[in-house]
């Protein structure tokens, strides 16, 4: 009765706003600090994290993935990438299976929207969106990277397995493509397309 | 006197001022801490173990800074006016009791020169804004001098009712030291709620802390009254800035909540400087506490809630105060029943109070529902 008395009296007073306020700040002081001490303490990514692309290496060939067809130049909206190809001189060894590989690539990282779409496109798999997210330097022309660059950041990154090998992969593509090429316009080869797809996985 | 005797006041005046700027340095690092804390920040932590050392490297980069004076300003009064704000407040502390007999200077009238001296402030505050030849500057002084002459009453008012209180134990009752004497028996803070709370809006508006601070209000005008100042001349307006804080939480604890006295404090007469500070120190964490989550009041809400709430309140309280202690030593009732019955009038006023401003906002709710529909 008088707890009830007592209530009836107090919670108006209580239930003022700033009443209110002060206990909701005094609730939070006794909660975690969500600061990140930032270069003592790195953040922790998501997996999907998508940085500026960087190019891969190949550590069976020694050389890269990327074999300059261009078709990340043509396809990036912002125009940031600048590829040119020669002829590669491990293919006259007979070392590799590449006839063409990349001269030189250009990627600035100050126009880079990051939406992936070179990585989308490329044939090869020679490119992959790295989680360099501290991109900042002191001059803006180091924001343009080389290709010696990338492909160093694109080790580190092959390195934290943020990349698979396209073996996999390559073989998947393929028959994706053989299953488009068939025009499945009846049902059957529609199954039968479905089919190989999953034999081809489970090999 | 003899040169022994200049020796030590000199002596006394130098520690007792090294001791308020390293306070400073303390609660402000305290209040970045605590601030910081209450709004699940981390606060300063590189400077030093834990950031201790932040304010002293502020402090040293404010000394070291170039002390700039805007062209066409009133060169003399530019560079009188962090002086005269920073010199009263500092003067505040010679009558200021640490423990008994431990005050330099022990004058009747202690009540009259503190409030003489608080409303001095504003004065810096308008000769800072008018010299500065700065349109921010102006502003600023201009909204603080309002603030500050606004809030001096309901201050000035509660004081002066504690004074009247502390009639009944002491023939002496403007006298601080006679005041902490009277509370050995019951803190203040219990007889009269209302004039703490009072006390302490008052002194947080005369102290220029968040919910009212409009003189430097940042993201309006830059700073108030002192944009123009640079280095050891701001330096000194934020040094007296803190310095009038931790003045009105000394003030506080010395009017309120018993002063020096407390468990053990006749027998240890050691103990008695630690009670004041950690008393002193409990309200300014209470100001900490009020600053985390307030926003800032607009200019006619503060001017609004002086004059139609606080001023009539503290006017009604000192009426209060001053009936019951009349009428009941006219018909001496033992002090302890005067003491209950202030109580709890002032207990029964307080929830009315509230009472009242919940109700306004609910009516203003109801207006604005019967106005723009359910929202």
């Amino acid at each position: 009765m008088f707890t009830a008395l007592f209530l009836f009296f107090l919670w108006r007073p209580i239930s003022l706003g700033t009443t209110t306020g002060l206990f909701t700040a005094l609730k939070h002081a006794f909660r975690r600090p969500v600061t990140l001490q930032y270069p003592t303490e790195q953040p922790v990514l998501a997996p999907r994290f998508m940085a500026h692309p960087v190019l891969t290496w190949d550590f069976e060939v020694d050389e890269p993935y990327c074999t300059g067809c261009l078709i990340c130049m043509k396809i990036c909206p912002t125009d940031v990438i600048t590829v040119s190809m020669k002829d590669n001189e491990k293919f006259a060894s007979e070392d590799s299976k590449r006839r063409k590989i990349v001269d030189d690539f250009k990627l600035d990282v100050a126009d880079c929207i990051m939406c992936g779409l070179c990585v989308d496109y490329c044939n090869f798999d020679a490119i992959v969106m790295s989680d360099h997210f501290d991109a900042s330097v002191d001059n803006r022309s180091n924001l343009v990277h080389d290709l010696q660059t990338l492909l160093d950041e694109g080790k580190g990154q092959q390195e934290k397995g943020r990349w698979s090998p396209p073996a996999t992969k390559k073989s998947q593509r393929r028959s994706a493509a053989q299953a488009k090429v068939s025009k499945p316009s009846s049902s059957e080869e529609a199954k039968e397309s479905t089919s190989e797809e999953n034999e081809i996985e489970t090999d | 006197m003899n040169i022994s005797d200049y020796i030590s006041i000199f002596a006394i005046v130098f520690v007792m001022f090294n001791g308020i700027l390293g306070s400073v340095l303390v609660v402000i690092y305290g209040e970045r801490k605590v601030l910081a804390r209450l709004q699940q920040r981390i606060g300063p932590s590189r400077t030093g173990p834990w950031g201790i050392l932040q304010t002293l490297a502020d402090a040293v980069k404010l000394v070291l800074k170039e002390d700039i004076r805007p062209q066409n300003s009133d060169r003399i009064i530019f560079y009188l006016a962090p002086l005269i704000i920073f010199t009263p407040i500092f003067m505040l502390w010679v009558v200021l009791p640490f423990g008994s007999g431990l005050v330099l200077g022990d004058i009747d009238l202690g009540l009259f020169y503190v409030s003489a001296l608080l409303g001095l402030s504003v004065v810096g505050m308008v000769a800072a804004g008018w010299s500065s030849n700065s349109k921010y500057a102006m502003l600023g002084s201009a909204r603080s001098a309002a603030q500050l002459i606004s809030y001096e009453l309901p201050l000035i008012l509660s004081i002066l009712s504690v004074g009247l209180f502390a009639q009944l134990f002491t023939d002496n009752p403007f006298n601080l030291s006679s005041i902490v004497n009277a509370q050995a028996g019951l803190p203040f803070i219990f007889v009269m709620p209302l004039a703490f709370v009072l006390f302490l809006i008052g002194g947080l508006a005369e102290t220029a802390r968040i919910p009212f601070d409009i003189p430097h209000a940042d993201e309006e005008i830059v700073g108030g009254a002192f944009v123009e100042y640079s280095g050891i001349r701001w330096g000194a307006f934020q040094l007296s800035e803190y310095t009038g804080l931790i003045t009105m939480a000394f003030l506080a604890s010395i009017l309120f909540l018993g002063g020096w006295s407390g468990p053990f404090s006749d027998k240890f007469v050691w103990l008695q400087p630690f009670y004041i500070s950690s008393k002193t120190a409990f309200i300014i964490l209470l100001a900490f506490w009020i600053r985390a989550p307030l926003p800032r009041l607009r200019i006619d809400q503060l001017m609004a809630f002086a004059w139609k709430a606080i001023i009539p309140i503290s006017f009604a309280n000192f009426i209060l105060v001053s009936l019951v202690v009349f009428i009941g030593d006219r018909i001496s009732l033992p002090i302890f029943q005067i003491q209950l019955i202030l109580g709890l009038l002032n207990l029964i006023s307080m929830i009315a109070l509230a009472y009242l401003l919940t109700s306004r906002r609910k009516r203003r709710l109801a207006v604005y529902r019967e106005r723009w529909g359910e929202k």
